[in-house]
């Protein structure tokens, strides 16, 4: 058994480490099942939970430099780590506050580096808790060492984790002094990413604010005041615009609707240049009733008694090529924007192009 | 109607012959089962010789579509005469499966 020359506490420490080898992995499923399950019943996302249990070599270096530190084995804090790795700031702060919940933390111990630089300092951010599992947690009374060990958790933004793991890989793991001109481009790295987290944070808050203003805009039916783009649209369609059509069109044959997304239609609406959902509204009132009497030549003489209800909207768009003057070709684009190129799609739009050659609005002067 | 399911490696290949209608809908729902409790998501349905499909027979279809996308999955429907077509488009159903 080697015991790389480290003195008689340090090899007790190191024994101590094999015989509860056992214990330490146990520990390690129930840190990260834990904190699985904790991250994901709040609804959080993250980009990545690692944790490992640290090797017997790298336990023997830490104790032949720090040895003087440890007792025993319980001092030391990271022979099991885990580490949550978030895309934004603020949920760095939201899973420490899930795990201050979640663990017994060892304040003392723990801390927040991303508080510790100077005003004009920049380098490691990173959020490290030393942690136990409380009895109230997990209790197993054939291991009551479980409940002793304490563990370190890491919590940081991706930016902070890709700038730890350069700086680890480039200005310490080496081994070797790097020169300071070095050092110092890290640091102002450092500073960058700092900055990005900032900004990545700050678009996003952005982004929510402009969703929260849209969907007021919609509800306090100002639509002229909104753009049409993929916020919007998914808040205007949550108050059902073609609901009313697609229940007259399943009346035809007391039809069950089946639900699908109408969010593909978007691509189609900005080919047709609706700027708003002011736009957007007025459209679905000046197509509704041609696209109902296109259902109803369609589906009146069968017996289908199911439909989708793209139905409605697909209707609208047809009549509104059809309205429009650009016949096959524009149904053709439609259907090719919907559902790729394909064989079948300029026969659908000569059979439509047949089908409605008979309908009043095509006749209309 | 008839209905030939064959597995070759990732991908499950169905054949579809005749007409799906109120009379064999049921036998139609039978013979597809074990691809709603098979592990490969991925199925492929020539519809060559498919001659009519009823709402019971879209009803199926749809149900086969929940179940690969649950799986991760996909399903297409292939050589597709252009009546039964017609039934796809005229209920917003080419827009619920793919058809190629």
């Amino acid at each position: 058994m080697e015991y790389y020359g480290l003195d008689i506490r340090e090899c007790a420490i190191l024994d101590s480490y094999r015989e509860n080898r056992g214990v330490y992995e146990k520990l390690e499923k129930i840190v990260k099942e834990t904190l699985q399950k904790a991250i994901s019943d709040k609804g959080l996302y993250v980009t990545a939970l690692e944790s490992r249990i640290k090797t017997e070599r790298s336990l023997a270096g830490k104790l032949s430099i720090k040895g003087s530190k440890y007792s025993t084995i319980l001092d030391v804090t990271d022979i099991v780590g885990a580490r949550v790795i978030t895309f934004y700031n603020d949920e760095v702060d939201m899973i420490s506050a899930l795990v201050d919940k979640l663990y017994t933390i060892d304040w003392k111990n723990s801390v927040d580096k991303r508080k510790m630089h100077e005003l004009d300092s920049f380098g490691y951010n990173s959020l490290h808790y030393i942690c136990s599992i409380p009895k109230s947690l997990y209790y197993d009374p054939e291991c009551p060492m479980l409940n002793e060990i304490r563990f370190e958790l890491q919590m940081r933004t991706a930016l902070q984790h890709v700038w730890a793991n350069m700086y680890h890989d480039t200005g310490y793991k080496s081994g070797i002094e790097v020169p300071a001109e070095y050092l110092r481009a890290l640091n102002r790295l450092a500073g960058m990413l700092e900055l990005a987290d900032e900004q990545f944070s700050n678009i996003r808050a952005s982004i929510s604010d402009y969703r929260h203003r849209v969907e007021a805009l919609v509800r306090g039916g100002r639509l002229d005041d909104v753009l049409l783009d993929g916020d919007s649209f998914r808040s205007f369609l949550e108050q059902k615009p073609f609901d009313k059509l697609n229940e007259k069109i399943a009346r035809i044959n007391q039809a069950e609707i089946v639900n699908v997304s109408l969010v593909p239609y978007l691509k189609i609406f900005k080919d047709f240049r609706l700027r708003t959902l002011g736009d957007l509204s007025r459209f679905i009132q000046e197509n509704r009733d041609d696209a109902y009497h296109l259902a109803l030549i369609q589906l009146a003489s069968t017996d289908i008694d199911i439909i989708s209800s793209s139905i409605g909207i697909q209707n609208l768009c047809i009549v509104h090529i059809l309205k429009s003057g650009t016949g096959v070709s524009g149904l053709v684009r439609m259907f090719e924007t919907l559902g790729g190129v394909n064989d079948y799609n300029r026969a659908r739009a000569e059979r439509i192009m047949s089908t409605a050659s008979n309908l009043e609005f095509l006749n209309r002067k | 109607m008839t209905v030939n399911i064959e597995n070759a490696g990732s991908k499950t290949f169905v054949t579809l012959t005749g007409r799906i209608d109120t009379t064999n809908a049921a036998q139609f729902q039978a013979d597809i089962n074990p691809l709603l409790n098979a592990d490969n998501p991925d199925i492929e349905i020539d519809c060559t010789d498919m001659e009519y499909t009823s709402s019971q027979g879209l009803r199926i279809f749809l149900i086969l579509q929940k179940s690969v996308t649950m799986k991760g999955g996909s399903l297409v429907l292939k050589n597709m005469k252009p009546a039964v077509k017609e039934v796809f488009d005229i209920t917003g159903f080419s827009s619920i499966i793919r058809i190629v």
